[in-house]
């Protein structure tokens, strides 16, 4: 067997973070479901016409 | 100065991720509408300030964020944040019913503050860690640290001794490389 040395080498660096398993994969994906039926619903909601009323009379002045 | 003409519109565009923003922060929705009003007046005060150009989001979520720690120093006298009743998290009756959406709702108010809003802001806002860092004023190993810790906090407590396993096995890696791996889109 050729030995070669470390600089020589033509190979990929090895990753240094190991790539998620299964399980955590499928937890990250059920906890941004998760997160996006827990927060959409504000983002989604009217904003306050005393809120909008603030900004437009700013502007006004 | 010249105030950007459309300053007033980029307010009214950003309020949804500001009141989710809020909502993160203060676990409370009737909280997190009062932080949005206080947030957006402290805003159109200081309007002058904002330099055209420059990114608005992150310039508006600084301001709920200090607004909402200067909130936070004031009560510290009467009350203690953390202990905000969690039922005012979860207010929809139809997710009350969903026993895991339930724990979840549940589990994020037991999180810190800081890891709850840099979680909800990468991934429900979709912000990379950089937007994340310039909107919250850390640096971004410190974003993508908190996002991480809050993730793998959230899966031991709802998944248990299985997560805390994996856990264990990732301490090493974390240990010599805190900030995780390269992230730039939620």
């Amino acid at each position: 067997m050729k030995y070669v040395a470390m600089t020589q080498r033509k190979d990929k660096p090895v990753a240094v973070r190991p790539p998620k398993k299964r399980g955590e994969k499928a937890f990250d994906l059920w906890l941004q479901r998760g997160l996006h039926e827990l927060f959409d619903d504000i983002a989604k909601e009217p904003i306050p016409e005393e809120l909008l009323n603030i900004i437009e009379q700013d502007r006004k002045n | 100065m010249t105030v950007a003409p459309d300053f007033h519109e980029q307010i009214i565009a950003i309020l949804p991720k500001l009141r989710v923003q809020a909502l993160a922060l203060t676990r409370n929705r009737a909280s997190a509408e009062d932080l949005v009003q206080d947030a957006v007046c402290n805003a159109l005060s200081a309007q002058e300030s904002f330099i055209p150009g420059t990114n608005f989001a992150a310039w508006m979520h600084r301001i709920l964020r200090n607004r909402f720690i200067s909130n936070l120093r004031k009560r510290r006298d009467t009350t203690d944040i953390e202990d905000v009743p969690t039922s005012a998290f979860a207010t929809d009756a139809a997710h009350e019913d969903r026993l895991a959406l339930k724990e979840l709702g549940h589990a994020i108010t037991r999180l810190p503050a800081d890891q709850r809003e840099a979680l909800v802001m990468v991934v429900v806002h979709g912000l990379s860690y950089e937007a994340l860092a310039e909107a919250t004023g850390c640096a971004v190993g410190t974003a993508k640290s908190r996002v991480f810790r809050a993730r793998r906090q959230l899966e031991t407590w709802l998944l248990g001794e299985a997560a805390e396993r994996r856990e264990g096995s990732r301490t090493a890696e974390q240990t010599t490389r805190p900030e995780g791996g390269t992230r730039t889109t939620a």
